[in-house]
């Protein structure tokens, strides 16, 4: 990693090495020169704003009342509903969108003393594995700018590796936390379904998604995901759970406790290359004393079609609210009657992607093909989260995170299916509603790969326990 | 009106739930200026989410309990698309029998009485909803099609609302009425609802005549309008048999100024709700407690008011008429402990009370205009003791207390008239012929000077016994008047 983990920030700042003020300015240096090339950001605070509640972090740290994120800078997902900053989830309908109230995780950032540089850019409405479906342009990949830093949370993802933020939000659906975090060699938690409050998360596909933490490390991911996992009692779908993970106390997994499954249905399709890499891995921890075994679980084959025609139906529905009455988008021309500002405002104010998807899951949800559809991927759905809580009770589940290395801009979204099978891996974890780690396991052809690692319901303080181990196995996490 | 079948589609508000359904705005928006009784929530903003509120949980729980019904495990809540200016989500959450929906009612047999005949009568209910209520939106010329401007007022949006749907088994507008105004009373007595509340109910109703095909008469304000809708439809569908026509499957649209049902200006299309589980709302399971929460909501049904007033020897219009006020019924009951002659009190509630309210445009519906239960015991003791007639309650006692429930026993009793020792011997002088005739031992003589006292008091609440007395102990004082006037 070029630049320090955010936990080695916390310990340099508190011992009163590093000064809040000089490391904000660093960063805000840093955004000045990423930002052109790679537009990672849809919007950010003035610096001076910035550097002021910087000033206040410093006083906290000096009088020893520093709160676990104080002066850390952390970007926002632009779907994250802050109360200083639009949050339009990079679609045209909610340009300049500032409703007047806030994400309940953006609230614990701020108590936990974070200071908030902006909000990421993504694919419109969260709809996408590249972050080129933005309406306000693709983000790049800052490793290679000619690739897609991956999606949905590429702004996240692309921030932290060109350092312009110590930690970011992302919100994973179907990969979109996860995807980024392998093609730009960081690393992204998607939480155990219920772990993070979604008040405030513009919703793509409910059922699905989670807000996640982003980091350069494990220990970062912990940290943030320790600050906004919890019971919020204005989300139905929370867990009434606390204590998820303590990263102050958090030792690497012993290898010798470790046992890996790695299904063969979600290695198919996968780059030689990329599984040359996850084989090279999973050897070097077998050798540290860990189990490995390869096995079979047939209907993860299903996940892919399962997860977009429940993904798609949602998305249809959580979509149907922009109508333009309540959003900033209005049609080009005065419509004449409520019935054409619907249609005209639909038709203008959302991006091609986001009509092909709303127009599937209104079919996938009509009558006489919604049991052909929809209720047929909620079967498969079921089968899917049994099998996969029957295994990660073994074993955690592993596979690469994704089939390739980041592609070129332009490579995946002229053809739809192509972009789709971006998630073939990243998915499981969504349908099954179990937490999944995905950390750099090295690099192909010179471009970062990430693995990820499956565990049970609730497991996450396990997933990162194992992602430690691989940090040390590999070198890396050290910085 | 023979082989007449009706069906109703009842949707109540839940007024008094105190909370919207899924946020914590509030349930009775009335007198609130628009758009001031909002939140992120019931305005449908993305990434708020909905939160089912106890409040409007346990009081559907107990509505569906009081009508008898069959609970499911779970509440399930269920998305409703479909487009419409005031439905901020352009999806209604409701609950739905199939794509793994289940209504808050499975099915009840559900008993009322209809004052008409004083008979007791069932209807099957097919299932009850929970849902949320839209908001309100008011269009310029040209209606929702071509009016240049919508207005929204989304106070009412998310407004906790029960659809309750029956099979057709009502056989006649009357029956319908009473069916409707028995539910809302059930509804009302259990704390869920306040009928009188404008906008707190709408009927649509389901008619066919002889076995043909049905019409859906839609948005029916009042339950005095269900039965005027209703008796239009079926003579406009009798007429069309007669002249040899056949009736045409429809919806129609009740226009209560006019008094007709039209047929609703646009076909509406193939429905098409996209119906799904909504995921932001776990099922909820329908645990032990909650249904004791929601049991301890039922305290009183209108069935056993009525039955208790007319086992206390009470006709039935007047226990109906009490019954259908529950704070007048809970005050029946109270008051009903402590005095004996169950139906003066029957009376001076139901009756005189009621229409003492009436007169000054208040309803015994609303519990502040009734006095406390230790007043109503006192008059009625009063009256069983001889102490006031119960014409002196009617018309002095009750058109004071309609005016303030709070007045104070002592002042709403017609003072006691001062008979004193002089007033009687001022009489005495007066009616000396009498005097005398008294003192002869004529019986006759003390009735007329007791009259004589109390149309020279002027009142009526006089105790005749006590003046009796008192012109006795007086006439053998002055005995000596009438023996000087004897031998002068
Ligand atoms: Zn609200």
């Amino acid at each position: 990693m070029p630049f320090e983990s955010a936990w080695r920030l916390k310990e340099e700042m508190i011992s009163g090495d590093l000064d809040p003020v000089e490391h904000a300015a660093h960063v805000l240096e840093r955004i000045r020169r990423w930002e052109g090339s790679v537009h990672a950001y849809l919007s950010l605070r003035r610096e001076d704003e910035i550097l002021g509640d910087t000033g206040r972090a410093v006083e906290r740290l000096r009088s020893g009342k520093a709160r676990p994120l104080e002066g850390l800078l952390v970007a926002v997902k632009d779907n994250i509903m802050t109360l200083d900053l639009p949050t339009t989830a990079a679609s045209k309908m909610l340009k300049g969108f500032k409703p007047g109230y806030e994400a309940t995780v953006v609230e614990r950032l701020r108590a936990a003393g974070a200071i908030i540089t902006g909000k990421t850019n993504m694919d419109e409405f969260a709809m996408g594995s590249t972050t080129e479906l933005s309406a306000y342009g693709p983000t790049r990949n800052p490793v290679d700018l000619e690739r897609v830093p991956g999606g949905s949370s590429g702004g996240s993802a692309a921030v932290l590796a060109y350092g312009g933020a110590d930690l970011a939000l992302g919100s994973d659906t179907g990969g979109s936390i996860r995807l980024p975090a392998s093609f730009t060699g960081t690393v992204g938690l998607k939480p155990t379904y219920g772990a993070v409050s979604r008040y405030g998360l513009i919703p793509y596909a409910n059922s699905l998604e989670q807000i996640g933490p982003m980091g350069r490390s494990v220990r970062d991911v912990a940290l943030l995901f320790s600050v906004i996992a919890g019971w919020d009692p204005r989300d139905a779908t929370t867990l009434r759970r606390t204590g998820w993970v303590d990263p102050e106390n958090l030792a690497p997994l012993d290898p010798h406790s470790l046992r890996i499954c790695t299904p063969e249905e979600l290695l198919e399709g996968t780059d030689a290359s990329v599984a040359k890499r996850f084989d090279s891995l999973l050897g070097e921890l077998e050798e540290s004393g860990a189990v490995v075994e390869e096995v079979r679980i047939p209907v993860l084959r299903e996940a892919l079609p399962a997860y977009y025609t429940i993904a798609m139906a949602e998305a249809a529905s959580n979509l149907a609210r922009y109508d333009g009455s309540l959003y900033p988008c209005r049609p080009s021309t005065r419509p004449r009657s409520w019935e054409e500002l619907v249609e005209r405002t639909r038709t203008e104010c959302f991006g091609s992607e986001v009509k092909r998807r709303i127009l599937m899951g209104v079919y996938v949800l009509s009558e006489g093909y919604r049991d052909q559809f929809y209720l047929a991927a909620t079967r498969i759905r079921r089968l899917i989260r049994n099998a996969m809580m029957a295994a990660t009770r073994r074993c955690i589940v592993a596979s690469p995170t994704g089939p390739v290395p980041a592609p070129r801009l332009g490579e995946r979204i002229g053809d739809p299916l192509k972009l789709y099978a971006l998630d073939v891996q990243t998915v499981t974890a969504n349908l099954a509603g179990i937490p999944s780690l995905s950390q750099p396991m090295g690099r192909v052809m010179g471009l970062p790969v990430g693995v990820q690692w499956m565990g049970p319901s609730m497991g996450e303080e396990t997933l990162l326990r194992l992602g430690l181990l691989v940090e040390e196995v590999l070198g890396y996490g050290r910085g | 009106m023979v082989g007449v079948k009706i069906g109703l589609e009842i949707h109540v508000q839940l007024t008094e739930a105190g909370s919207k359904l899924f946020c914590g705005c509030r349930s009775n928006y009335r007198g609130l200026p628009p758009n001031t009784n909002v939140c992120p929530v019931c305005l449908g903003l993305p990434g708020a989410l909905p939160v089912p509120q106890p409040g409007p949980v346990e009081a559907a729980i107990a509505a569906s309990m009081a009508l008898g019904c069959r609970l499911p495990w779970a509440i399930v809540f269920t998305r409703k698309h479909y487009f419409y200016p005031d439905l901020p989500k352009n999806y209604q959450i409701t609950e739905y029998e199939g794509a793994h929906g289940a209504p808050v009612c499975l099915g009840a047999v559900f008993h009322y009485l209809d004052p008409g005949s004083w008979e007791w009568r069932s209807v099957r209910i097919r299932r009850i909803n929970l849902e949320e209520d839209p908001g309100r939106s008011q269009y310029g010329d040209g209606g929702i099609m071509a009016s240049p401007v919508v207005m929204v007022d989304y106070n009412r949006s998310g407004v906790p609302l029960l659809e309750v749907v029956t099979e057709p088994d009502l056989r006649g507008p009357r029956d319908a009425r009473s069916m409707v105004e028995y539910l809302l009373l059930t509804l009302e007595y259990i704390g869920a609802t306040n009928p009188r509340l404008e906008g707190a109910f709408r009927v649509d109703a389901n008619v066919s005549v002889g076995g043909g095909e049905r019409v859906e008469i839609k948005n029916i304000g009042s339950t005095l309008e269900v039965e005027r809708a209703l008796r239009y439809e079926i003579l406009r569908q009798t007429k069309i048999i007669e002249a040899g026509g056949k009736v045409e499957r429809e919806t129609r649209h009740w226009d209560s100024t006019r008094g007709v049902t039209r047929p609703l200006r646009h076909k509406e299309a193939e429905e098409e709700y996209l119906y799904f589980p909504d995921p932001d709302l776990p099922p909820l399971p329908i645990t032990g407690k909650l249904k004791e929460r929601a049991r301890s909501r039922i305290t009183l049904l209108p069935g056993e008011v009525y039955k208790t007033i007319t086992g206390h020897g009470v006709g039935r219009e007047v226990a109906w008429s009490i019954t259908q006020h529950p704070p007048l019924a809970r005050l029946y009951l109270t008051a009903s402990e402590h005095v004996a002659d169950k139906k003066t009190l029957a009376r001076l509630l139901g009756v005189d009370l009621k229409g003492a309210l009436k007169d000054l445009g208040r309803t015994p519906s609303e519990p502040e205009t009734l006095p406390p239960p230790e007043t109503v015991i006192t008059l009625v003791k009063l009256v069983e003791e001889g102490e006031l007639p119960y014409d002196a309650v009617r018309g002095l006692v009750l058109p004071k207390l309609a005016q303030n429930p709070k007045t104070p026993i002592e002042s709403l009793i017609p003072e006691k008239a001062k008979v004193t020792d002089s007033l009687i011997e001022a009489v005495l002088m007066e009616e000396r012929k009498a005097l005398c005739d008294l003192l002869r031992g004529k019986k006759k003589a003390l009735n007329y000077l007791v009259g004589a006292v109390i149309r020279r008091v002027g009142k009526a609440a006089v105790d005749p016994r006590a003046i009796r007395g008192m012109i006795e102990k007086k006439a053998r004082e002055i005995e000596r008047l009438c023996l000087e006037a004897e031998s002068s």
